[in-house]
């Protein structure tokens, strides 16, 4: 039981970074990329990456949350 | 006299967001005593070119109407959550009595996600003079109302465990490293938590002043 309870948390956790941070690499590669190409509008592009990367952030987030209070049954 | 306060339920989180709020209400009081047109003290000069920064990125983002009427609660919420944050970051955190980063704890990040949900039905009621506003809940079509109200009532939840998940994370990562090697590796955790700490801030803030700024454009819009 506890063997299965130790797998969960860390594919709960696991998984829940994994997608993330892809889909946060994607975003920053080409909100750097729009940046490189048009320094001007750089500030208004860091607002909405620093957004996006939010939401996506919050994935991860409800995977610890979920992870967390495996681990504190263990 | 901490024991006291432990034992009638007032946690050390609690305690410390308290004591933050005075500092920042000291701070706010002591800046702005004397207030002058062309500002001799340092203080005040400090605070307000910090006031302008933030005014000019909300106002990029509420649009001008709305940031003249709600910035001080957007502000508030930023410059209260950066102190929570960092809050964290000082010496035996967590472990001294009294001394907890609030953000850390799921009740504080809770209790202001709820104040900026009100904050964003009120918003909308006193923009559209009467309840006329939960109008656009039913707009672009009818029938989408179900997932329009779960929106509004996911957005708590989110920003909840939003805050809460990244500082709590970040802290229980700092002490498990600690517990590792103390010397040294916690250190470029740490120093990313200062970047954290803003982006956190931030993000929360940006969160409730874009809600904030829509409730104010929908009213105008019904």
């Amino acid at each position: 039981m506890t063997t299965t309870i130790a797998i969960a948390a860390a594919i709960a956790i696991g998984l829940s970074t994994i997608a993330p941070a892809i889909g946060q690499g994607l975003a920053a590669s080409k909100a750097l990329e729009g940046m490189a190409r048009q320094p001007e509008v750089a500030g208004e592009i860091r607002t909405t990456m620093i957004l996006a990367l939010a939401f996506m952030e919050a994935l991860t987030i409800y995977g610890l949350v979920v992870a967390i209070p495996l681990v504190n049954k263990l | 006299m901490i024991e006291k306060l432990h034992s009638i339920g007032i946690s050390n989180a609690m305690i410390t967001s308290t004591v933050i709020t005075l500092i920042l209400c000291a701070v706010a009081v002591i800046g702005g005593r004397r207030i002058e047109s062309v500002p001799s003290s340092k203080l005040q000069n400090a605070l307000e070119a910090g006031i302008e920064k933030l005014y000019r990125f909300f106002e990029d983002i509420m649009g001008e109407y709305a940031c003249r009427r709600y910035f001080p609660v957007v502000a508030t919420l930023f410059i209260y959550i950066l102190v929570c944050n960092y809050s964290g970051l000082l010496p035996m955190a967590g472990h001294f009595p009294g001394l907890a980063a609030p953000t850390s704890s799921i009740n504080f990040p809770m209790g202001l996600a709820v104040v900026v949900f009100f904050a964003t039905q009120i918003v909308g009621i006193r923009e559209s003079h009467g309840p006329r506003f939960f109008k656009h809940l039913f707009q672009p079509f009818a029938f989408l109302f179900p997932i329009m109200l779960v929106e509004q009532f996911v957005r708590p939840l989110s920003l909840t465990l939003r805050l809460y998940g990244n500082v709590f994370g970040e802290e229980a990562v700092v002490s498990s490293f600690f517990d590792m090697v103390p010397l040294g590796l916690p250190l470029p955790m740490q120093a990313l938590s200062i970047l954290m700490g803003f982006v956190q801030a931030l993000v929360f803030s940006l969160l409730a002043a874009i809600y904030i700024g829509e409730a104010a454009h929908t009213a105008e819009h019904l």
